[in-house]
């Protein structure tokens, strides 16, 4: 039957089919070849990457320019400010997020809406309107330079709106008769959003720990602008080593590399979990 | 069921109200009041009234940066959008039928990976790698893959190219974020639907057009709504990728670009809050229309 009505299915046209695949190759070309590419280069040695005729595989393996990127200047101090502050960050984002998400998406009380507004609204001003004040602010409480407290404040500031959206997409999906019939059975409110609650938002409180991650880990501008060279993260070496050491592709793309590696891993993880993580959050009224 | 809820209520929001008030409220206040003044970051403050509106309003490059930033809010959304939208189509139904079951191309599982890729990138390194791509000499991908008797393109070094080469770098960075999220919308939606229309005789054009989109279009509206903050943004690329950071001859400026220079180069605080107040306004107003659209009920 299968093999009748194949003929009258949407793959009737094997031209058609033939066009999808070829299309779906190129577009993948185009998506990864970027990336293929700082991989392969950061392999090469320094006669490899520095030549005019480029080669797509690297004729000799080394790695050299990784131990190169590794013993750079500030490379381990932006290594360590980097892993920490997007750590806390992410941490005080979800904690912070979690409980005014419930607030939001639990409660109706005076000033609702306006919350909601006021945290949506900020998700759309670009930052650097306020990187003034702010930078002005935190150097009078002594926070910028050598201390990385100021810029951790700043990104627990910026991933809140994401994250309240979203937690408070998955609450609202987690029906209000559960939270009843806990409290019938004896739970306190607290208890419920304990254990009720709070397991139940699991795959949200994952998917926005990852995209927190990223958008912490991979900032720069701000933490460029507030901290001292010794005091910032690796996006921010990076994009210093592009403008001073502007052709050593090679530990350059080693130092991509590195830098990438935890975003890569972090979301290799939980991919699964991403794609289901952000429709809910955004779609669910 | 009332009884106690503010507790909770003043315990749950006081620390993220207490943020909201230092770090925006507070910062946006001090931005208009310095947009009056004529403060270069140092020493004492003087007032100056509406001059550094005024001086806006015969900015070329404000003008220029204005334009740019509509470009982007426009075409950006347009863009990436419809390519999503294809290919998250291709990933889940184009690959014909079997059986009486539509599929996804072939390697399509392979592919959401690696769609996913240029979003796990930094900007920084992104700005790096396009840097090679759209180089003006023989050295760069692109003009190495054309025929030696072509003159090299200049890409970022013509004004008239190069926020084009901006644009296809931010359409490349999101695109497979919202075959994602696409994908992950239409795997919901019941194969029945598209049994039934093929079965009507529908096209994969006819699919696409009546079925995916119009049940996909909340998905939509939202993923238009973060393109438009990314266009209102764009600073980072431009700041790293362009010739003479926002050139050549301010081709590439936006407004973002412009207070970030104003308050650490050029030390205009005074004008760069301005600029902010109007960046304020703006998206306000974008996103002020965009809700008025799409209408989120229940927000």
């Amino acid at each position: 039957m299968a093999a009748d009505q194949g003929t009258l299915t949407v793959g009737r046209s094997r031209i058609g089919t033939f066009f999808a695949n070829f299309g779906g190759v190129v577009f993948s070309i185009v998506m990864f070849f970027p990336v293929y590419w700082v991989l392969v280069t950061s392999f090469k040695p320094q006669t490899e990457w520095s030549s005019f005729t480029p080669t797509f595989i690297p004729e000799a393996p080394t790695l050299d320019n990784f131990t190169s990127a590794f013993n750079a200047p500030n490379f381990k101090a932006s290594l360590v400010n980097g892993i920490v502050v997007t750590a806390v960050a992410v941490l005080f984002s979800l904690i912070i997020g979690f409980l005014a998400a419930l607030a939001v998406a639990r409660f109706r009380f005076y000033g609702r809406r306006a919350i909601i507004l006021v945290v949506l609204a900020v998700q759309l001003v670009p930052f650097v309107a306020l990187l003034i004040p702010i930078f002005l602010m935190l150097q009078s409480a002594e926070l910028t330079g050598d201390s990385i407290i100021g810029v951790t404040l700043v990104y627990v500031v910026l991933l809140l709106p994401y994250t309240v959206w979203t937690l408070r997409g998955f609450i609202a999906g987690i029906p209000r008769e559960l939270d009843e019939a806990a409290m019938i059975d004896g739970c306190t409110r607290a208890q419920v959003f304990w254990r009720v609650i709070l397991p139940l938002t699991g795959p949200g409180l994952v998917a926005t720990s990852v995209y927190g991650f990223i958008q912490a880990w991979n900032e720069f501008i701000i933490i460029n602008t507030l901290n001292d060279p010794e005091h910032q993260n690796l996006m921010a070496w990076l994009m210093q080593n592009q403008t001073s050491r502007g052709t050593y592709w090679g530990p350059l793309m080693a130092g991509a590399i590195i830098t990438s590696i935890p975003v890569v891993i972090f979301f290799l993880a939980v991919q699964r979990n991403i794609a289901s993580g952000l429709t809910a959050g955004a779609v669910k009224g | 069921m009332r009884h106690g809820k503010y507790p909770f209520i003043i315990g749950f929001l006081a620390v993220p109200v207490a943020l909201y008030a230092i770090f925006v409220v507070a910062a946006y206040i001090q931005t208009f009041q310095l947009a009056f003044t004529s403060w270069s970051g140092f020493g004492p403050i003087t007032y100056v009234g509406f001059d550094n509106f005024v001086k806006l309003a015969d900015d070329p490059l404000f003008k220029k940066s204005l334009l740019h930033n509509g470009y982007l809010l426009i075409l950006l959304p347009i863009v990436t959008i419809a390519l999503a939208l294809v290919f998250a189509f291709l990933l889940n139904v184009g690959g014909g039928s079997k059986g009486g079951m539509t599929r996804g191309v072939w390697g399509s599982k392979f592919y959401r990976v690696i769609f996913f890729f240029p979003q796990l990138m930094a900007l920084a390194i992104v700005a790096v790698i396009f840097g090679r791509v759209f180089a003006s000499d023989k050295s760069g991908m692109l003009n190495g893959l054309f025929p030696d008797s072509w003159a090299p393109w200049l890409f970022l070094a013509d004004e008239r190219w190069a926020l084009t080469c901006i644009l296809a770098v931010l359409v490349w960075q999101a695109v497979g974020f919202y075959v994602v999220l696409f994908s992950a919308g239409m795997g919901s939606i019941e194969h029945e639907v598209y049994e039934a229309a093929a079965l009507d005789g529908a096209t994969r054009v006819t699919l696409f057009f009546r079925i995916t989109v119009p049940l996909l279009w909340n998905t939509i509206q939202t993923g238009w709504i973060y393109l438009g903050i990314a266009a209102f943004d764009a600073f980072a690329l431009v700041n790293i990728m362009t010739v003479d950071r926002g050139g050549p001859d301010g081709a590439t400026s936006v407004l973002a670009m412009m207070i970030y220079r104003n308050t650490f180069e050029y030390s205009q605080v005074g004008y760069a809050s301005a600029l902010g107040v109007v960046l304020f306004f703006l998206t306000l107003t974008f996103a002020a229309l965009t809700l008025r659209v799409t209408r989120r009920e229940a927000v």
